[in-house]
């Protein structure tokens, strides 16, 4: 079986599975607690917690909270982040974000705010000077994700932090970097943004842990109360086999994983050109620096991707339609649509995500199974 | 003293010299919804009584599922020698009721020492006594305390509707074309009423339709056997066949000449399974392939009867009951049937039946169709 889906969820690493399974049978007990066994599961959080932080490019003065998944954190950096304000203001937002973040709008709103979306170009990075004259005195927050997780476009996060500091310098930013962290570089401590929030499953690690990074003196308040574990932003035990899990597969993610995605996410593009004559890739062009190692969004017109994907998955290869999380509703993708697709194109779109386990063969293979579905299904559309 | 249900049945009543081979047929059916409840079930003095179970929500929930019952008293049964008891009983029952009341009371054992006006006054009395707030309505109470005097003493407030219609077996047999939609799972549920066993066809054209499309009518025909008991769902492969038409057929016979495909291989299927009869979906003017002259062009290849029960039905008639019988929901899950690329943009709403036989001699019609049958996968679906 070939998954090109990595964007949807990463199959675990062998290190996270060792490390989750060393924590559920021995580094079990609660890190809050005062004996001997406890004390050490809780400097291995302190390891993990730096581990993350050093990953990202934060200093020793930022905080890293973890939570249980990339939508909680995101939730926790608007939202816990507007909480603490005391005068309405305005909160950008990206208009191609994850529902992790465009879902909040409704309470954004009831918190006194203004929601403002900030347009996409055609390649699915911020149109800077659309959000040039979004921005003001009045502008609370900006939400952009540092890569599109349909596009696989990565965002000028310096470029808007350098906007923000000269036109609205009190605006916090917050950076979604599920679909980014590790895969792209980042550096948190010069990136200019307050929060930067990241999710386990996606490189590798397990599911149920994510983490919330913010830069030192960034007011936030928790959403959720209890015993006040993580600086009492996120009460309850906290989950140590996801933790550890995730730490683990930030320490074994491959040094020159990034690279090898990007030559064959080329490999792929070409080879797609190659065997399917309508395929149209969206998003960044393959050498432009805004283009993400790990995500391939084409469209293989007429073919619906709905279609082409059971197709693929009965020649086992496994890649998503549009974004995964939304693929169940069969909407025709707004982000796609904000990125110039004409409604039928946007309905022949598949997402191929990689990731570092990714090989040339499977690239191959799917490029195969592509072309000859393609030209299997393409006679048979409506005429 | 024990609680149980008193299972009242309709039209059974009607019945003459066969009334007994209902009856049998009905207590099976009541045996098999309260399987698992260690409940007994018998037929008594012209009732059916359930007893022994521990969860009385649930063991009425499955008998007033069960076609043939008319409806369900939960019931308390005690000795009724004892008239002391049996008044602080009713006394009880009556406990969280409101508004206006009378008591009925039937006596079969005629040797008891008060007849039944005696019984309603004392009853009515004691009631009162206790709740001064009640009032009593000989002709349009809000409830009715019943006390049925036999061997035991049965006193019930509740009567709770039940399913109606026949017991499923005592009708036969019939085959069920089965989609996705909100209509067909109805028909089924319309026809299995009156006692009618089902089996069902269900086209499936991968990889057009996904296999979530085809969870979700095995869902839909495992939501009917919750009725009907276990449906056999005769998976046919369509794929093939719909290409055909596609490439050989005028675009607007291609909806018709595919039904005519369906019909042709519902009535092979149903042949196998020893069913009597077709059932489908169709409503009168719904849409192209469902007008009077459609459904005589679909009628006229098959031989067995078929039933359509909501032909007169207004779409949101239907959807009343499909939400009542609870296959809605699942109806409503947006995977796509029979494959919307293949419906043709101006489909013929009056074809000429010579037309249609005309333009399938372009087609292998015997071979398609043997190819179909051959590939046929049969799920055995219980609730």
């Amino acid at each position: 079986m070939v998954y090109l889906d990595n964007s949807a969820t990463t199959r675990p690493c062998p290190e996270a599975v060792a490390a989750v399974t060393e924590a559920l049978e021995v580094s079990w007990h609660n890190p809050s607690a005062l004996y001997s066994p406890a004390l050490a599961v809780e400097k291995r959080l302190r390891q993990a917690r730096a581990l993350c932080l050093k990953a990202a490019g934060a200093g020793e003065d930022a905080r890293l909270i973890f939570t249980g998944s990339g939508t909680e954190a995101d939730n926790l950096a608007i939202l816990g982040h507007l909480r603490t304000l005391h005068r309405p203001g305005e909160v950008l937002v990206f208009a191609a974000e994850h529902p992790a973040v465009s879902a909040c709008r409704p309470e954004i709103e009831r918190l006194g705010h203004r929601f403002r979306p900030i347009p996409s170009l055609r390649d699915g990075t911020v149109n800077l000077t659309a959000l040039e004259g979004l921005l003001g005195a009045d502008t609370a927050l900006i939400c952009v994700m540092q890569v599109g997780n349909e596009s696989g476009a990565i965002q000028p996060i310096q470029d808007i932090a350098r906007l923000r500091d000269r036109l609205a310098p009190g605006a916090a930013l917050h950076v979604d970097g599920v679909q980014g962290f590790l895969r792209v570089p980042f550096d948190f401590r010069h990136s200019g943004a307050q929060t930067y929030a990241f999710s386990g499953h996606k490189l590798r690690g397990p599911k149920g842990i994510g983490g919330l990074i913010a830069a030192k003196g960034h007011r936030l308040q928790a959403l959720t109360l209890g015993g006040g574990q993580e600086e009492g932003l996120r009460s309850g035990t906290e989950n140590v086999p996801g933790i550890l899990g995730l730490a683990a597969a930030v320490a074994a993610y491959p040094a020159d994983a990034n690279a090898r995605m990007a030559a064959l996410k080329r490999r792929l593009w070409e080879g797609l050109q190659a065997a399917v004559p309508t395929a149209r890739l969206n998003g960044p062009a393959l050498d432009s620096p805004a283009c993400a190692p790990h995500i391939l969004s084409a469209s293989l017109p007429p073919v619906r991707s709905q279609t082409m994907l059971t197709a693929l998955e009965g020649e086992g290869v496994i890649v998503s339609a549009g974004s995964a999380c939304a693929s169940h509703k069969q909407k025709v993708s707004e982000t796609l649509l904000s990125m110039g697709l004409t409604r039928e194109l946007a309905d022949a779109t598949l997402r191929f995500s990689l990731c570092p386990d990714t090989t040339a063969d499977d690239i191959d293979r799917a490029v195969a199974a592509a072309g000859k579905q393609w030209k299997a299904l393409s006679p048979y559309v409506r005429r | 003293m024990r609680s149980l249900l008193l299972v009242r049945y309709g039209e059974i009543f009607l019945k003459g010299l066969n009334r007994p081979y209902f009856l049998r047929a009905l207590v099976r059916k009541v045996q098999q919804s309260v399987e698992g409840l260690h409940a007994q079930v018998w037929l008594h003095d012209g009732r059916i009584l359930v007893a022994g179970f521990a969860d009385m929500d649930e063991a009425m929930a499955r008998v007033t599922r069960v076609f043939g019952v008319h409806s369900v008293c939960p019931a308390v049964e005690m000795d009724k020698a004892d008239f002391d008891a049996l008044a602080a009983e009713a006394v009880r029952l009556m406990a969280d009721i409101s508004g206006s009341f009378r008591v009925v009371a039937r006596r079969s054992d005629k040797t008891y020492p008060m007849d039944s006006p005696e019984i309603c006054r004392e009853l009515g009395h004691r009631v009162l006594a206790a709740y001064p707030a009640l009032k009593v309505d000989l002709h349009h109470p809000e409830h009715v305390l019943n006390v049925e005097i036999r061997d035991k003493a049965y006193l019930y407030v509740r009567v709770i509707p039940a399913a109606g219609g026949m017991p499923v077996g005592t009708g036969g047999r019939a085959a069920l074309l089965l989609s996705g939609g909100i209509d067909s799972p109805v028909a089924g549920w319309m026809i299995a009423k009156r006692g009618v066993e089902l089996s069902a066809v269900h086209f499936h054209s991968y990889p057009y339709t996904s296999e979530r499309a085809r969870d979700k009518v095995l869902e839909l025909a495992r939501l009917l056997s919750g009725y009907c008991g276990s449906i056999c769902v005769h998976v046919v492969p369509f794929t093939h066949i719909q290409t055909e038409i596609h490439e050989k057929c005028p675009e607007e016979y291609t909806t018709l000449i595919m039904r005519r495909f369906m019909m042709r291989i519902a009535e092979q299927c149903a042949r196998r399974d020893g069913a009597q009869a077709l059932i489908t979906g169709e409503s009168l003017g719904q849409v192209a392939s469902q007008t009077m002259e459609a459904l005589n062009a679909t009628n006229a290849v098959v031989t067995l009867p078929v039933f359509r029960p909501l032909i007169g039905f207004d779409k949101s008639e239907i959807i009343e009951v499909a939400e009542r019988i609870g296959t809605y929901e699942t109806s409503c899950l947006p995977y796509e049937d029979c494959c919307t690329v293949f419906t043709p943009k101006h489909p013929a709403t009056r074809p000429k039946i010579e037309k249609l036989v005309e333009s399938e001699k372009h087609l292998d019609m015997e071979g398609l169709i043997a190819e179909a049958l051959a590939g046929v996968e049969v799920v055995t679906v219980t609730g």
